[in-house]
């Protein structure tokens, strides 16, 4: 074991490393001729952009002077209104103006594209993790069931999900299961990602209860608990942290794995990526960020677990 | 409780026990156990002790002869082996504690679950059976906080609280530090003397000389002889016993 003073220079070491990877980066965007424009990206994190008042119907408008008050009266016929809640006013007085043109608007701070792209994401992945958790728990106990014909139908399910891509699965769920059902699209996404998350969460559950020794079974049923107690009482418990490590794990993958839903018309965090680089065009800047924000949700994922495991690890 | 002495509790009528793989654990033994007697069974490794005592709770079941325990026709299908355990203790070589549960927890999970007792009642049923194996101060451990000894004595006030009619103990202290192989027996001498219906498969013939009724030899899956301690150790007659007590005094 190194010491403290040399383990902080081989800490020093990757830090300098990963300096050097930065620079070089940055050299190489330099090469091709790349402009780093970073002030772009703060309004697609948050929007000023509020509300629009728009007119109601045709007809003229009138702005007092000092611009705070808004009012407008009809082309035909006599009707008035006014407009109480703006901060910038867009027309001048006297304007003629049509039904449905924009008059004023409301500056409003409100989450931009890629924060709404990051909560869909937030939103699907943990819709999907929780039925993911209780579809892996259901087929896992099948996989270690005693009835050949649940433990067939469960190995089924396990081969195929892992066996095919999740990008097929996914058009597959969206094109026809979503057809048929008639599902949205989100819910096609929440299908998609469970049914594939399920299928590796059924392997880890296998796993954890198999790893708990025979002699805890024997135990149990020698104090005379029936089957289902035992899983419940003794066997579930003692896989759960167990478990706890790898279905981290998954979970990070499946944050990460929610981003192939951007495929169907769901506006995600990398689909709001996407479609801010065709607005900006930086690249560069926006998949940085959006990489970030992934970092974010799997990092805190990360270390509410390790909370966990050790609240676990505290007993015994 | 079991001071009727002519009742039998086990009756095994030439069993059988042929494994998936084809190894015959138990080769036609036979064996009856009276309500309150003391049996210890002894044998070279592999000789099948473990396989007839877990036939005893239906652990192990049984490919040919009849055997009942405590009423339960055990070789028959509908055989209610929940029930069945609810009268039969076990202790294993490796205490097979739950980890995950406190001491307490551990000895009212059964009652609680199984024989429906409320939790207070159960709890008080479990602190008397630690004050009796002597660990009431042990309460609220985890297993993994306690010795080996300490360990297997919470497995017996765990088989305990379900106040089962026979105990079986397979190896109970082959798994233990010499110097804790005794706090265990000790616990055991008492069980025996309070009358409970023992059978205890075992290495510790000191033991056995001490608290056996009936000394049971077992080799290659066939029980050999059974005999009083005394006629056992001091007047073996198979000439398979006189090798085996050889080697182990
Ligand atoms: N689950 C099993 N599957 C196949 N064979 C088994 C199984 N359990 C035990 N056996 C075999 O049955 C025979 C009797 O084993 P058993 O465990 O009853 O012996 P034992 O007298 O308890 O030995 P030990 O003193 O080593 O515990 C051995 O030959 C053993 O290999
Ligand atoms: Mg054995």
């Amino acid at each position: 074991m190194p010491n403290s003073t040399s383990r902080w220079l081989w800490h020093g070491l990757a830090v300098a490393l990963l300096a050097v990877f930065g620079a070089s980066l940055y050299i190489a965007s330099k090469r091709i001729d790349y402009t780093w424009r970073w002030e772009r990206i703060p309004q697609y994190l948050i929007s000023t952009e509020g509300e629009d008042q728009k007119a109601p119907f045709d007809g003229f408008v009138a702005v007092s002077e000092d611009g705070k008050q808004l009012s407008m009266t009809a082309l035909r016929g006599s009707e008035t209104t006014s407009f109480t809640d703006f901060s910038r006013v867009l027309v001048s007085n006297g304007d003629l103006v049509f039904e449905g043109d924009v008059l004023a608007k409301k500056d409003q701070l409100g989450p931009g594209p890629l924060l709404i792209g990051l909560w869909l994401t937030l939103k699907i992945s943990a819709l999907s993790l929780v039925f993911a958790l209780m579809l892996g728990l259901v087929v896992g106990l099948g996989r270690v069931s005693k009835n050949p014909a649940a433990r067939d139908l469960a190995a089924f399910y396990v081969e195929v999900i892992r066996g095919t891509p999740l990008l097929v699965q996914i058009f597959i769920v969206y094109f026809f299961i979503g057809t048929v059902l008639q599902l949205s699209a989100f819910a096609a996404g929440v299908v998609a990602l469970s049914v594939f998350t399920g299928a590796y969460v059924a392997e880890i559950v296998r796993a954890g209860i198999e790893a708990v020794p025979k002699g805890q079974v024997e135990a149990a049923q020698s104090l005379g608990l029936s089957g289902f107690q035992t899983m419940r009482h003794v066997i579930l418990p003692q896989a759960t942290r167990r478990v706890l490590p790898p279905l981290a794990g998954q979970s990070i993958n499946l944050i990460k794995d929610s981003s192939l839903v951007s495929v169907m018309a769901l506006t995600d965090l990398t689909k709001a990526g996407r479609e801010v680089v065709s607005s900006t065009f930086s690249p560069f800047e926006v998949w940085f960020v959006v990489a970030l924000m992934y970092l974010l949700l799997t990092g805190v994922l990360s270390i509410a677990v390790r909370r966990l495991e050790k609240r676990f690890a505290a007993q015994g | 409780m079991n001071a009727t002495t002519d009742t039998v509790l086990i009756e095994a009528r030439s069993i059988e026990k042929r494994y998936p793989n084809g190894v015959l654990g138990l080769k036609r033994a036979s064996l009856s156990v009276q309500a309150g007697e003391v049996v210890v069974i002894v044998g070279p490794s592999g000789s099948g002790k473990s396989t007839l005592l877990r036939t005893f709770n239906g652990l192990e079941s049984i490919t040919g002869g009849e055997i009942v325990v405590d009423g339960h026709v055990l070789h028959q299908r509908s055989a209610d082996l929940r029930s069945l355990r609810q009268r039969v203790g076990m202790v294993f070589q490796q205490f097979n504690l739950f980890p995950h549960l406190t001491v307490l927890e551990n000895l009212s999970l059964a009652p609680v679950k199984v024989l429906k007792l409320s939790a207070a009642a159960a709890e008080e049923r479990a602190r008397a059976l630690l004050v009796k194996v002597g660990l009431s101060d042990k309460c609220d451990c985890y297993p993994s906080q306690l010795s080996g000894g300490q360990q297997q004595r919470v497995a017996i006030a765990r088989a305990l609280a379900m106040q089962p009619a026979v105990m079986l103990f397979d190896e109970p202290t082959s798994a233990l530090d010499p110097e804790m192989v005794g706090e265990v027996l000790e616990v055991m001498k008492q069980l025996a003397t309070e009358g409970m219906t023992m059978c205890v498969v075992t290495h510790e013939m000191g033991f056995a000389r001490a608290v056996a009724d009936r000394v049971i030899f077992m080799d290659a899956g066939e029980i050999l002889c059974e005999d009083p301690p005394s006629a056992f150790f001091d007047a073996p007659k198979h000439e398979r016993l006189k090798t085996f007590l050889r080697q182990i005094l």
